[in-house]
């Protein structure tokens, strides 16, 4: 906010507090306290992992294959969806192959840094009706640090294999990432400078003030409405902070076959597909929460959760189109697309963004 | 259609080769397509370097080794990119006891995989070659199976060399910073089962070296122990087996035709250059499919688009055949059978295609070739200079792309191509990018002439269809002729050489692929840059690893 409406922290009410409430549990304490807070992020976080299960075996297949003119499944269940339980039972049952020279714990522990540094980003993320885990005054910075554990993830996954082409993925995901991390956070601190606070809850109530009132309707502020050129920007980072298409070189099958994950298997590939996918969608919740209102939308506050999961496929959607009909970057094209041009643009975008808050303040 | 006779430079006479070889000839041993002439083992440079500068022989076709009662006999059968029709085979004959001759490598860098291969199965070393390594069969097999001496009925249990570190190269000494990368034989990016030996300095590519092989089914001996009249016919269609085995079977008709003065009737011709331009078009729609997954990186729209339209060939071949994809159609002096009855809706179907085709086409140009990071990653990499490539034995799409006009179709004409307008379509871009166009301007060259060759069979008198010539039940020409013949195939020149021992079975048979050759320019394609180029120059090359290994 500009000039500071009185919006202060603690208007909202957040979702372990609420849950404390329901169940009576705030009656006992610190101890009901944090059950309740536990409690509450079981339940975010396995809202997260039920949409991965069904974006991961279901919905891809489902979207790619539209855009490939196929069919995909279509044998289990209504239109296919039981494929989930089979895919989750065939993956998880698949043996689990270690290469021997492995270096371990560092080869086990990779898929769960990865898989869990994008659960920690959905923390402070207000979803609408109310779901909200925890509201810190340095939220964006807290989403972007937790998303950053992921390439510690990566390295290690890459080195520890003892793969040559999980090395090669391994060094390209590092690489990428700082590439592409500096112009995602410095595009993300121009949506700062225009509120005036880290904070998600008021970024989002920031942005639902209306830009221009047509009487009937009210564009709200949001910030892709506001400055379209960040949008943009951000978009184009995110895509390569999360690797996908154009930018999927860490990965990139049929060059380095599967980059650092390729030996991974069963269970521990299953947690690094995990992570990827929470990623994406992480990178679709911040992007719906600092840029399009978060969980703003047409009809009563209550139905706010099921406008921000719209928000988050409308992204996980758009990766998998350009998935389909995009190709991909050479690595040193990503990193000179990277250093020269995401970075110099995404500065611009700050300086220019802070010159006309300023004028307008 | 140009003729091409514009192009043809001086017209060499057998006087003038006759002239410029001079003593080094010790005799002639004319084949039926080019005169032959003898030399001297240690004259090979010689003669090859004159023959290539002075009299402008410049493509180095095959290289066919063969041993004899009496003796080892090396063939290097030559021709000129600007005319293929002038021909000239050098023979050059080695001793029984020490079979060894001189390296033609410094003149031709195709004669490399070559030599390897001729020392490989029959056994001819070849001095001053700087890399005899066995090709095809694994470095610790014993004998060269082609050779008169080998135990065929002996089984041969295969290791690795003795006391060497199969993974040494893996161990890079403290000097050095490259790393040693095996790509394949299981690899997303091989196509079939092919092994690059890559040395990488970061991800730059300082060294590859293909090991092919995998894929050796020893086609050529299987050739030679069939009959020429119907055993031989099924085998072309499984060296390249994507889609372009009616473009083999040519190959083995034309030689065949040419060996036993058999005359195709004109009709058979028409329907032969119809289903082999069909195949072409299936062939490359796969080539343009797999090379957007290697460039895409994933099954993406592009390569379901390929396969989608590809389909609608492999459906009217398999009408005209019976078969997807080993459709042994063509028979010694003409086609197995007539066009499918009702023929009205085969041709109808045949047209429907066509039509549909330039409005695909677009779509390719919308979605692949106009993009820019299609453009930006496939514009100057992989760059085949056009002296590089004929250096290479280099033919097909993967010359043409480079400059190199050469196509059989309207050089050396065979079937129906001579009476039909089309155009043999050539770029100067060198690069993948300019791979892919052609191969997508040759799909549409490709149409123009199915569409002349449907309305030929639309209006083709019913009393004058005839589909095959009266060729005897048993074929055997005479002994020793020898022949080597070539065609258009979908990835290039694709030539066969037989000689005949009087019986009714080739006495060696020898498939020049076209894949062999456009495989072995690929490090000089991809040395100095990225994996991902590396991939994609590969993908461009489109090679069937079939057809490569045979």
């Amino acid at each position: 906010m500009i000039e500071g409406t009185p919006l202060q922290a603690g208007d909202t009410v957040l979702l372990p507090e609420r849950i404390g409430d329901l169940t009576g549990l705030d009656q006992f304490g610190l101890a009901g306290e944090l059950l309740a807070t536990f409690l509450a992020a079981f339940l975010v976080g396995n809202l997260m992992l039920a949409m991965t299960g069904v974006a991961g075996p279901w919905a891809k297949r489902k979207i790619t294959a539209a855009f490939t003119d196929r069919i995909a499944v279509n044998r289990l269940g209504p239109a296919g969806l039981f494929i989930i339980v089979a895919d989750a039972v065939r993956l998880l049952s698949k043996e689990l192959i270690v290469p021997e020279n492995a270096d371990r714990p560092a080869y086990d522990l990779a898929p769960i840094v990865v898989a869990s540094s994008a659960l920690l980003g959905f923390a402070v993320i207000p979803m609408g009706s109310g779901i909200h885990l925890a509201d810190p005054e340095v939220g964006l910075v807290f989403t972007f640090a937790v998303a950053g554990i992921a390439s510690v993830g990566l390295v290690m996954a890459g080195y520890s294999s003892a793969n040559k082409y999980s090395l090669l993925g391994g060094l390209r995901a590092v690489a990428q990432n700082v590439a592409y991390e500096i112009p995602l956070i410095v595009t993300g601190m121009s949506v700062v400078i225009f509120t005036g606070t880290l904070q998600m809850s008021e970024i989002v109530a920031v942005q639902n003030e209306p830009l221009v009132d047509l009487g009937l309707v009210a564009i709200p502020q949001w910030f892709a409405i506001v400055n379209p050129f960040a949008f943009v920007l951000f978009l184009v980072a995110n895509f390569a902070e999360v690797g996908r298409n154009p930018f999927d070189t860490p990965e990139a099958p049929t060059e380095i076959v599967a980059g650092y994950q390729t030996e991974y298997s069963s269970v521990y590939f299953v947690l690094i597909y995990l992570g990827e996918f929470l990623h994406i969608f992480l990178g679709g919740a911040i992007i719906a929460t600092i840029f399009l209102g978060g969980p703003a939308g047409p009809g009563p506050e209550a139905i706010g959760i099921v406008w921000f999961l719209v928000k988050i496929w409308g992204v996980f959607l758009l990766t998998q189109w350009l998935r389909s009909a995009v190709p991909r970057v050479r690595i040193d094209q990503l990193i000179e697309i990277g250093w020269k041009g995401l970075l110099v643009l995404s500065f611009a975008n700050l300086v220019l963004t802070a010159v006309i808050v300023g004028l307008i303040a | 259609m140009s003729t091409g006779l514009e192009r043809q430079g001086r017209e060499v006479t057998e006087d003038d080769l006759e002239a410029l070889i001079g003593d080094r000839a010790l005799g002639r041993d004319d084949h039926l397509n080019a005169p032959g002439f003898v030399i001297r083992p240690d004259d090979v440079q010689d003669v090859l370097f004159d023959l290539r500068d002075e009299a402008g022989f410049d493509h180095l076709s095959c290289l066919t080794a063969q041993q004899y009662e009496d003796r080892y006999e090396s063939i290097y059968h030559m021709k000129k990119y600007a005319d293929p029709t002038q021909e000239v085979s050098v023979v050059v004959p080695t001793s029984i006891d020490d079979p060894v001759s001189q390296s033609a490598e410094p003149v031709f860098r195709t004669a490399d995989w070559h030599e390897r291969e001729a020392f490989d199965l029959v056994g001819i070393d070849y001095e001053g070659h700087p890399d005899p390594r066995r090709i095809l069969l694994p470095e610790t097999w014993q004998g060269h199976p082609l050779s008169k001496d080998y135990d065929q009925e002996q089984p041969q249990v295969v290791t690795l060399s003795e006391h060497a570190n199969p993974i040494q190269p893996d161990h890079h000494d403290q000097e050095s910073d490259t790393m040693f990368l095996n790509i394949g034989p299981h690899h997303p990016a091989t196509h079939g089962v092919l092994h690059l030996e890559t040395v990488l300095d970061g991800e730059t590519v300082v060294d590859v070296d293909p090991d092919v092989g995998y894929l050796h089914r020893c086609e050529e001996q299987m050739c030679q122990s069939g009959t020429y009249r119907h055993q031989i016919m099924p085998y072309p269609d499984r060296w390249d087996y994507v889609s372009a085995g009616l473009l083999n079977e040519w190959a083995y008709a034309r030689v065949a035709e040419d060996l036993a003065d058999i005359e195709v009737p004109e009709y058979a011709q028409v329907i032969r250059t119809m289903g082999a331009e069909l195949c072409r078009i299936a062939s490359h729609m796969l080539a343009l499919a797999t090379f957007a997954l290697d460039v895409y990186g994933d099954f993406t729209a592009v390569f379901q688009y390929g396969m989608r339209d590809r389909e609608v060939v492999q459906d009217i071949l398999e009408d005209l055949t019976g078969q997807r994809l080993m459709f042994n159609y063509f028979r010694l002096g003409g086609v197995a059978w007539d066009l499918p009855e009702p023929r009205g809706e085969f041709l109808e179907k045949t047209r429907d295609f066509l039509d549909g085709l330039p409005a695909k086409v677009d779509e390719y140009h919308d979605l692949l070739t106009g993009n820019e990071i299609f453009q930006v990653r496939t514009h100057d990499t992989g760059v085949l200079e056009p002296e590089v490539a004929k250096s290479y034995g280099c033919t097909g799409p993967v010359a043409r792309a480079s400059g190199v006009d050469y196509d059989l179709r309207r050089d050396d004409p065979y079937g129906y191509y001579e009476n039909l307008e089309w155009d043999v379509v050539t770029r100067q871009g060198c690069d993948n990018y300019a791979r892919v166009l052609c191969r997508m301007e040759e799909v549409e060259e490709s149409a123009k002439i199915i569409e002349q060759c449907v309305d030929l069979l639309e209006d083709w008198p019913e009393d004058d269809r005839e589909i095959q010539a009266n060729v005897p039940r048993t074929l055997k020409p005479d002994p020793d002729t020898e022949v080597y013949r070539a065609v258009e195939g979908a990835k290039g020149e694709l030539g066969i050489y037989i000689r005949s021992d009087g019986t009714d079975k080739p006495g060696r048979f020898k498939i020049r692929s076209p894949c062999f050759h456009n495989l072995s320019a690929l490090g000089e394609m991809s040395e100095g840059e990225y994996v991902p180029d590396l991939i994609a120059s590969l993908g461009s090359l489109d090679i069937v690893l079939g057809e490569v290994d045979r």
